[in-house]
């Protein structure tokens, strides 16, 4: 099977020939691996490690500045370059909706559209894009862009403060996503296998909002995108991190979510064993290899044991197997590379 | 002293500007502003931690409980300044350096303001020798770290080592905290504390001071 034949065979219920892999990882780490491995590309990397990844495509946006606002984005964002020890972060440093005190003001902003994006172009790109591997376009989720423009802080004491403008803030956004979907997968017709919807709802220990503020705010948005997705015959890709399990029956019935990533097992509620039992005839697991302890500060040992054991819990689910969330630069190659093949050897199905 | 009920439930409700209002009200008519303190807020920030940890508060309603306790703290601050009335211990707390994750920290200072600590917010991307300068100058009882990041949560370690150097511990307790830090990580830098969550903090902080 190709890596695109294996993503489809896992998202309709059909047995790929083995556990299909998937690869996130920081731009130093990319960067690592290429050298340390001796590849010039990322598919060589990709075919190195036998990973199955996605190529992300999505219509050009223009860059151009917004009017008085130099260097902002299409969303009126700047962003600097924080480092840390062996790489550096994106951060937001403005927040153009912090101000703003009434829906008025809100309607008021210069909200991006769907025709600021190039579609000749993005023809182009799909007509360019490898042919053996599954292409995800797409890319919805707005309260993080709303924590971006108003502040974290702020964002969440919205949802419990602010209903009416954090709901016309995102009903901005959803309307702007909503008709790039259109136009995106319309273009992109018969090509595109999967999209990507998210939002964080959880943190460590719980979720960081109540079902009723995840119900009114995210999931009526979220079955729109999904819908019109799977109109199309694209599958829906969902992440969220952290302590998600309560939400999980919400993300399937309502938002109809058909792959949930990224499995943070070792936050409460996660428990691989009770997520297959209860959820597993019904979603794609994806993740489930530990970014916070096992993959950065375990031995290739943990690791390989790690993938046997996911192996064995997944074994009457459906599994794709990746980090939980981006490979970070204290993560060992030989971790990375003992996982990857380790899959190999044992994931043939 | 009684409850205030009226300034219990706007802070449990998250709503700041009358909980400002029925402070200024209270204090000019005489109330006793340490008992303010110790008799309505504490117990009402106690209360939205027993929410939270209950998983009937989110961190939404915690930002606003935190908010509406802070607008009333700060008229009584300054009169509690003015009787030296003694803060329960003194935090210095931070995110540390290369990370700008504050959320988390942000609660958990918000949370010990609430229970009467004083709290000394550094910020995010604060340095070992920021926190050092700090602890000493503010005569600290308590250092607390954040990180998000398993790429900056190494730094927690630095701040132990140059806080043992420096002479003041065990003096000066450490506690940590953040996604990816365990008490397994606590244990093995030397800190005295960890805590998953920013109610579980205060509770911890309560046994370091008292030890």
């Amino acid at each position: 099977m190709t890596p695109k034949e294996r993503w489809r065979a896992i998202f309709e219920g059909e047995r790929p020939d083995r556990i299909p892999t998937d690869y996130w990882a920081t731009d130093e780490v990319t960067a690592r691996l290429l050298r340390d491995l001796g590849c010039s590309t990322t598919e060589e990397l990709y075919t190195r490690l036998h990973i199955d990844g996605l190529v992300t495509i999505d219509p050009p946006r223009s860059d151009e500045h917004k009017a008085g606002n130099p260097g902002a984005d299409l969303w009126g964002l700047r962003r600097r370059l924080v480092g840390y020890e062996g790489g550096s972060y994106d951060e937001f440093d403005n927040h153009p909706l912090a101000h703003m005190t009434c829906v008025d003001e809100l309607d008021a902003y210069a909200w991006p559209s769907a025709d600021d994006h190039d579609y000749d172009a993005f023809r182009d790109m799909l007509s360019r894009a490898p042919a053996h591997r599954m292409i995800r376009s797409g890319n919805f989720e707005p309260f993080l862009l709303y924590c971006a423009m108003r502040g974290l802080e702020q964002a969440m004491m919205d949802l419990a403060a602010e209903p009416d403008f954090v709901t016309a803030a995102l009903d901005h956004m959803f309307g702007y996503y909503f008709a790039l979907a259109e136009r995106t997968f319309e273009e992109g017709k018969g090509r595109i296998g999967v999209t990507y919807i998210a939002e964080d709802l959880g943190g460590q220990t719980s979720l960081l909002m109540s079902l009723p503020q995840i119900r009114r705010f995210f999931l009526p948005n979220q079955k729109k995108m999904a819908d019109l997705a799977r109109s199309y015959g694209i599958h829906v890709f969902y992440h969220t991190d952290g302590a998600v399990r309560p939400v999980i029956p919400d993300l399937l019935d309502v938002t109809g979510i058909e792959l949930l990533n990224p499995i943070q097992w070792r936050c409460p509620g996660m428990e691989r064993e009770g997520l297959v039992r209860d959820f597993g005839k019904r979603v794609v697991f994806h993740g489930a290899m530990d970014n916070q302890q096992t993959l950065p500060f375990g031995s290739a040992g943990d690791v390989r044991r790690e993938v046997l054991q996911n192996i064995e819990i997944f074994r009457s689910a459906r599994w794709v197997c990746a980090p939980c969330h981006n490979l970070q630069p204290v993560t060992p190659t030989l971790n990375i590379v003992t996982m990857y093949d380790t899959i190999h050897e044992y994931g043939a199905l | 002293m009684p409850v205030i009920q009226t300034l219990y439930d706007a802070i449990l409700n998250g709503n700041a500007k009358a909980a400002k209002e029925i402070t200024q009200t209270s204090l000019a008519s005489g109330v006793n502003p340490q008992a303010l303190v110790d008799d309505t807020m504490i117990p009402a920030m106690n209360e939205v931690g027993r929410r939270y940890e209950a998983n009937e508060y989110f961190v939404p309603e915690l930002l606003i409980a935190a908010r509406a306790m802070k607008a009333s703290l700060e008229l009584i601050r300054p009169l509690l300044s003015a009787r030296g009335s003694e803060p329960v211990g003194r935090v210095v707390i931070g995110t540390v350096q290369g990370d700008l994750h504050d959320i988390g920290k942000n609660l958990v200072g918000a949370m010990l303001e609430g229970a009467g600590f004083e709290v000394i917010d550094l910020g995010v991307d604060v340095s070992p020798e920021k926190f050092i300068n700090a602890a000493k100058e503010k005569h600290a009882t308590l250092v607390a770290l954040s990180a998000l990041l398993t790429t900056t949560m190494h730094s927690m370690k630095g701040v132990v080592e140059k806080l043992n150097e420096s002479g003041m511990r065990p003096g000066v307790k450490v506690m940590i905290g953040g996604a990816p830090v365990t008490q397994k990580y606590a244990d093995e830098i030397g800190a005295d504390g960890y805590s998953s969550n920013a109610n579980a903090a205060v509770a911890l902080a309560r046994r370091l001071v008292a030890a």
